[in-house]
């Protein structure tokens, strides 16, 4: 009976002494599902804003009704000398308590980013709540733009943004960058970190006033801003985050657009099992890479004026390769020449290969990495030629 | 010991004597002129020389028989009656006239009582220093029926009923093993209920019996009114909410179990059979489980293991990541929860525990109401707590679906007494997760699992065979694995080979 007491009373401080006891109800919470970072209006200081859901409005009532707006999320902004202080500062404003653990995505105004993101990475790891799933962009617009911007498909925007994200493997034109791999550039001496683009267009079309021809403001997925050390050093454009893709996610397959051998039409080529191969060689105190991208592919669509044979197929075959090559050589050459930032992960290759050499040339890696010679090599095989062309019979 | 009770027991203790009159008079004394006491006045032979009286207890004992003996004793008795000085002796009478299938001489006070009282005969002639008592048992059983608490699809439909004869020759009838025993017992010392432990003599542990008779020796109580009785006065963990003895309606059941070497234990006046020892997982399996092929049994019974974990459970997560730990549920999911408690006044653990005690309260008074105002009793109540609590703001959408899961899991628990204790087992993890998170669920849940455990059924690990594990018992265990391949009985059972090796059926060769 004693021992089973003590057992007992023993249980009972353990279980409180965990700060368990801090009970919430979930519709207590101000669930956010995507954060805005910027600069704010004095100098010094930062502006957080937040996308919160209305879970009422976002998902229809269920039971009896309660006041409601027909707004899915209710955004605001507040101010203050540091992340965390904006955040407690959203307390102010937000009568609910403010829970970030179901936040999709977070995005950073240019300026923002261009001031270094150092103040924000160890926040948003350090800080218990914050997942590290959650995907980071950094835009050319405002941030508190772009986190209210109601997508048409979704109801909560936040997830629009991560379905995007979790689509782009499709489109290719983008590097998925999440919490995950931007911290783990930012604490690795051999690579940069590089984050998606997202930016408002005019893409959507009213349904009650489709004349304004795609008036309404949509989330675009496409582009990367590369970074040196913490700072944000420039943007790639679509051409040049598709060359960066097949270094940072094996990309595999994707569309390319290629003039027919002989005039101004154009064929869409898919490639697919495409797999990029980098070897890096030590020769006279320089690194060296060879890069090579083989890959298959086929004829998806053909705007072409004659019959596929094999010669056109061959010549198909070239003008896709030297499309790849272009990409990735756009994206070596700003790395290397204009940013000067190793975000594509040769400095990984080299040290995994020669980690003793890394030792003396990681001090200075970024310098050396822009004096690399870089060979690329494209190989590109088409399969099938199977398309039905103007004029002809199915081949 | 009160004066009257030494008196009576002085009484019992007498013998019969010779005055017929005088063993009248003692037994109007002990039974007193109780309503139910008939006497009737017969004389041997037609001759006034030998008057006798037979006393009975209406109701118990069958007229017919009665007149039977009657018939012999008044007519057929004119052989005895050759020598009229000659005075016929108890046994003459027992074995010349006496046509009954079991009749005896008895010389005791005592056990005359007890025959007539449970519904013989005692033929008492002027005379004679020993009574005949006469069996005549014989009273209107209910019918045998279906179990209602234990139902099958496929499977015999007959059930145990009120009498004990009955009952062990519903096992009688699927073991015709000269082996299987019925011992015989009394215990209360008002009603002096029979009871019958039945066990096959080469299968059972050895040792087992004596041990089910040494705890059924100690039981020393007035009254054994149903199974329950016994059952609580011989677990092996009293305190526990588990029960650690199995109790069934169906005579299959008994069977099978002692089959495996287990005992049973019948009880007069209760169509309910305990079987013992007892095991964890009998409690999630049914007969149904063998009657259909082995991968339809395994299915199903692997589809009550899931109802026992989400009846336990289900309630108890639910709180948890909805007060606790958000993070968990899916971004969606966590929209809809939310949006469905918005207008709801409680936290989740008081809205949890109102609508399970709501729904043990329908399920309570479904039980009690008179059977057409119970349909009556489920249908209003669904539809309060299902449609207008939720309209009312009262609890959320997502707690009535949660606790109807639960509620309807656990009625797919085959055993409706451990289904019992799980329901009780639900409240202590919902306080606890409740109020301590997914920490405090961790520790009761464990804290039940241990004492699981912990706990014997007459000297065999409850959970067994998962803990201790016997891998050789476990293909009847989480699967029910086919016949042929169950070819050993379980591994407490004295006679371990239940059937031949390699008996998968093939088709011919050559064929």
């Amino acid at each position: 009976m004693k021992r089973a007491v003590g057992l007992l009373i023993t249980l009972i401080m353990l279980l409180t002494q965990t700060s368990c006891l801090g009970l919430r109800q979930i519709n207590e919470l101000a669930i956010v599902t995507a954060v805005g970072l910027d600069l704010g209006d004095k100098p010094g200081t930062i502006r957080v804003s937040a996308q919160i859901i209305r879970p009422a409005d976002a998902r229809g009532q269920t039971g009896a009704p309660s006041g409601g707006t027909g707004q899915p999320i209710y955004s605001i902004v507040s101010d203050g000398t540091s992340i965390f202080d904006a955040i407690r500062n959203l307390g102010r404003i937000s009568s609910r308590r403010v829970y970030w653990a179901h936040n999709f995505f977070i995005i950073m105004s240019e300026d923002y980013a261009r001031k270094g993101i150092k103040d924000m990475v160890d926040f948003f790891t350090r800080n218990h709540e914050l997942r590290m799933n959650t995907w980071v962009a950094v835009t050319p617009n405002i941030p508190d733009e772009v986190i209210s911007t109601i997508t048409g498909l979704e109801v909560v925007p936040g997830e629009a943004v991560n379905r995007l994200f979790q689509n782009n493997h499709v489109v290719g034109r983008a590097p998925a960058s999440d919490m995950m791999n931007l911290e783990e550039a930012f604490l690795s001496s051999s690579t940069e970190p590089v984050l998606a683009r997202v930016q408002l267009m005019p893409r959507g079309i009213s349904n009650l006033k489709p004349e304004e021809h795609g008036s309404l403001k949509q989330v675009e997925l496409g582009g990367a801003a590369a970074f040196l050390g913490d700072k944000m050093v420039g943007w790639l454009n679509v051409k040049e985050a598709r060359g960066l893709l097949f270094f940072l996610e094996n990309l595999a397959s994707g569309i390319e657009v290629v003039n027919c051998p002989d005039g101004d039409e154009v064929m869409s080529v898919e490639f697919r099992r495409a797999h990029l191969k980098v070897t890096p060689a030590y020769e006279n105190q320089e690194p060296k890479f060879r890069i090579r991208l083989t890959t298959e592919a086929d004829i998806v669509e053909s705007g072409c004026s004659f019959s596929l044979g094999e010669g056109v197929r061959r010549e198909a075959e070239e003008k896709l390769e030297k499309q790849l090559k272009s990409n990735i050589d756009s994206v070596i050459d700003k790395a290397q020449h204009r940013y000067r930032s190793d975000f594509m992960k040769l400095g990984d290759v080299f040290r995994n290969r020669f980690p003793e050499e890394w030792r003396v040339l990681k001090r200075d890696w970024n310098q050396t990495f822009s004096d690399a010679q870089i060979d690329v090599e494209v190989n590109a095989s088409i399969k099938s030629g199977v398309v039905k062309a103007v004029g002809t019979d199915i081949r | 010991m009160s004066t009257a009770q030494e008196k009576l027991q002085a009484q019992l203790d007498a013998s019969f004597t010779p005055q017929l009159s005088g063993n009248i008079a003692a037994l109007d004394q002990i039974l007193g002129k109780s309503a139910d006491m008939q006497q009737r006045d017969f004389k041997l032979c037609g001759s006034s020389e030998f008057p006798g009286v037979c006393c009975f207890v209406d109701g118990l004992a069958d007229a017919s028989i009665i007149e039977a003996i009657l018939k012999a004793l008044v007519i057929f008795g004119s052989d005895l009656h050759r020598d009229p000085a000659a005075m016929p002796t108890a046994d003459d009478i027992q074995t010349t006239l006496m046509v009954n299938a079991s009749a005896k001489p008895c010389g005791k006070v005592r056990d005359g009582i007890a025959g007539i009282v449970s519904g013989d005969t005692l033929v008492l002639i002027e005379g004679l220093d020993q009574a005949i008592l006469v069996s005549t048992k014989g009273w209107k059983d209910r019918g045998i029926e279906e179990p209602s608490s234990e139902n099958n699809v496929r499977g015999p439909r007959d059930g145990f009923t009120e009498s004990i004869r009955t009952n062990t020759a519903h096992v009688r009838r699927r073991i015709k093993d000269p082996l299987l025993r019925f011992d015989a017992m009394v215990i209360g010392t008002r009603t002096q209920t029979d009871i019958n432990i039945a066990y096959i003599q080469d299968i059972v542990k050895e040792g087992l019996v004596d041990e089910v008779k040494r705890r059924l020796k100690g039981i020393k109580i007035d009254a054994i009114l149903e199974s329950g009785y016994i059952e609580e006065l011989i677990e092996d963990a009293p305190l526990s909410p588990f029960n650690t003895v199995q109790s069934t309606e169906r005579p299959d059941k008994v069977a099978s179990a002692l089959l495996e070497g287990r005992v049973a234990i019948f009880i007069d006046n209760t169509p309910v059979v305990l079987t013992v020892p007892t095991f964890f997982w009998q409690f999630i399996q049914a007969p149904d489980d063998y009657y259909n092929r082995y991968w339809v049994g395994s299915f199903f019974r692997s589809v009550r293991y899931l109802a026992l974990i989400i009846s336990l459970v289900l309630p108890s997560i639910y709180v948890m990541l909805v007060s606790f730990h958000h993070e968990m549920i899916p971004t969606s999911l966590a929209l809809t929860i939310a949006s469905g408690r918005e207008v709801v006044p409680f936290p989740v653990l008081l809205e949890a525990i109102m609508l399970e005690i709501a729904f043990e309260l329908m399920r309570e008074a479904g039980l009690r109401m008179p059977k057409p105002i119970g349909q009556a009793v489920s249908i209003v109540g669904s539809l309060i707590i299902g449609q207008a609590a939720v309209q009312a703001g009262l609890v959320s959408p997502f707690m009535v679906i949660v606790v109807a899961i639960t509620e309807i899991s656990s009625f797919a628990i085959p055993s409706y007494s451990s289904s019992l204790a799980l329901r009780i087992f639900r409240f202590p993890l919902l306080i606890a997760s409740g109020v301590f998170g997914l920490l405090g669920f961790a520790t009761v849940f464990f804290a039940l699992l241990l004492h699981a455990l912990s706990i014997r059924s007459f000297g065999e690990s409850f959970m067994a065979p998962a803990s201790p594990f016997r891998p050789s018992d476990q293909r009847d265990m989480l699967l029910r694995m086919p016949l042929w391949m169950q070819n050993q009985r379980p591994e407490f059972a004295q006679d371990q080979q239940r059937m031949g090796e390699q008996q998968m059926p093939r088709p011919p060769k050559g064929g």
